[in-house]
């Protein structure tokens, strides 16, 4: 996506549980030149910010200690995050030459209500773009945290890329069992392993069972999570697709996690991305090449407690309205 | 493109993307309002657009009515008319084949 030029910066969302290796990993990526145009911000729930010694190989760092940017800290995040954008915008020097944020997150953060803010805030929604999300795991306590830790479960099942993190910790079946629930509760993820921020290879978790995962609020964690690709056909346009996706994530936003996908509209290819109720303003992105590319006119759903085939029948009935 | 900061004026409701040319707006517009109206009889209600003020109008059997201004509004507004979420998994939406009830095609 960073072929789009409107002058917007990129956002990515840096989540994780406690002590999951957020920084570690973030630390290593600025080691290497990764990162290079970014301002980094850190959230910390602690009123005395240490990830930021951590992180000193940033262009430019922001830290937002004592509260959780998602929750009580939301304020003091979007007064920064506008700050930034006044800064860029007025032309401070520092500034105007990145064009990406990585927000860490504080370990308690869910990253759902901070994309939320962000999407809401009139002023930043011209001057960011939710990018990507990254959730890293523990590799050794990811499982234990997953079955007793909701939040963990949220985070999860938000992120557009997961990093199992120490993965030197743990022997190779848990690891594979990590690696497989972590499939089925997000399987639209990209999933990676890492050791010390560096990459490394995860274990092959074909044929390996997911872990059992209890409810942890009534039923909520239990039914399970599933991801539907849905290829649209030529009667179902962008007004029939967008009606009927906003009618959905009106009735049962809660358990659309994420919507994902390109659609072809009278005025170009559109990107667009969801996270629960919230749907990011969809943008043009640039053509691929002078045939349509597969993905196109396609659209992943992922989320709970619906099946696959009534999407797509419900889908079809919205798209039937006689033209 | 706003004139003192060079980006682009405030974006419309999502579902209001994927129109670049004031013909594909209207057309666009003119659609999501026969879509709504599709769907919404069945619960009683009834959307008009009339394509040159903002937002639709939404009206229930007793003569009340709502003007909302984007689709995700009209949901919201459907619901408190109607006092019942319209959820496009509902049974009535998964038929096969669609049948005539409540759609008059606007």
């Amino acid at each position: 996506m960073s072929e789009i030029r409107d002058g917007r910066m990129r956002l990515t969302v840096l989540g994780g549980f406690l002590g999951s290796g957020k920084t570690t990993w973030l630390r290593h990526q600025l080691h290497h030149g990764q990162m290079r145009n970014a301002l980094i911000i850190v959230n910390e729930a602690a009123e005395v910010p240490v990830d930021d010694a951590l992180l000193a190989r940033s262009a430019e760092l922001r830290v937002l200690p004592g509260a959780c940017a998602c929750c009580e800290g939301r304020d003091a995040l979007v007064a920064l995050l506008r700050a930034i954008c006044d800064a860029r915008v007025g032309g401070d020097d520092a500034l105007s030459s990145l064009d990406r944020i990585v927000l860490e997150t504080s370990g308690l953060a869910d990253p759902g209500p901070i994309v939320d803010t962000i999407r809401a805030d009139p002023v930043l929604i011209h001057h960011l773009m939710v990018d990507e999300i990254i959730i890293a795991i523990d590799a050794l306590y990811g499982l234990d945290q997953i079955r007793h830790e909701p939040l963990t479960l949220r985070q999860i099942e938000t992120a557009d890329r997961l990093v199992v993190t120490k993965i030197d910790a743990t022997a190779g079946l848990e690891l594979a069992r990590l690696v497989a629930t972590l499939h089925a509760l997000n399987p639209g993820a990209a999933i990676s392993g890492a050791v010390m921020g560096s990459g490394a290879d995860l274990p092959d978790h074909t044929g390996i069972e997911p872990a059992a995962i209890l409810p942890t609020e009534g039923e909520e964690a239990s039914a399970t999570i599933a991801a539907t690709r849905l290829d649209l056909s030529d009667e179902t346009d962008w007004p029939a697709f967008s009606v009927w996706l906003s009618a959905l994530l009106y009735a049962r936003g809660d358990d659309i996690m994420r919507v994902k996908g390109v659609v072809r509209t009278p005025a170009g290819r559109l990107l667009l991305q969801s996270v629960r109720k919230v749907v990011q303003q969809p943008e043009i992105v640039p053509e691929t090449g002078a045939k349509p590319t597969d993905d196109d006119n396609s659209v992943v759903v992922i989320g709970r407690r619906f099946r696959a085939e009534d999407l797509r029948k419900s889908l079809a009935y919205f798209a039937g309205a006689r033209r | 493109m706003c004139a003192n900061c060079g980006f682009p004026s405030v974006p419309g409701h999502w579902t209001e993307a994927g129109a670049s040319t004031p013909t594909d707006r209207l057309r666009a517009r003119f659609r999501r309002a026969q879509l709504l109206q599709s769907v919404l009889p069945a619960f009683g209600l009834s959307v008009h657009d009339d394509g040159a003020t903002p937002g639709v109008t939404l009206s229930d059997r007793t003569g009340r009515h709502e003007m909302v201004g984007d689709v995700t509004e009209v949901w919201r507004a459907a619901e408190r008319m109607s006092g019942c979420v319209i959820d496009p998994l509902d049974p009535r939406f998964l038929a096969e084949t669609q049948d005539a009830d409540g759609r008059d095609g606007a």
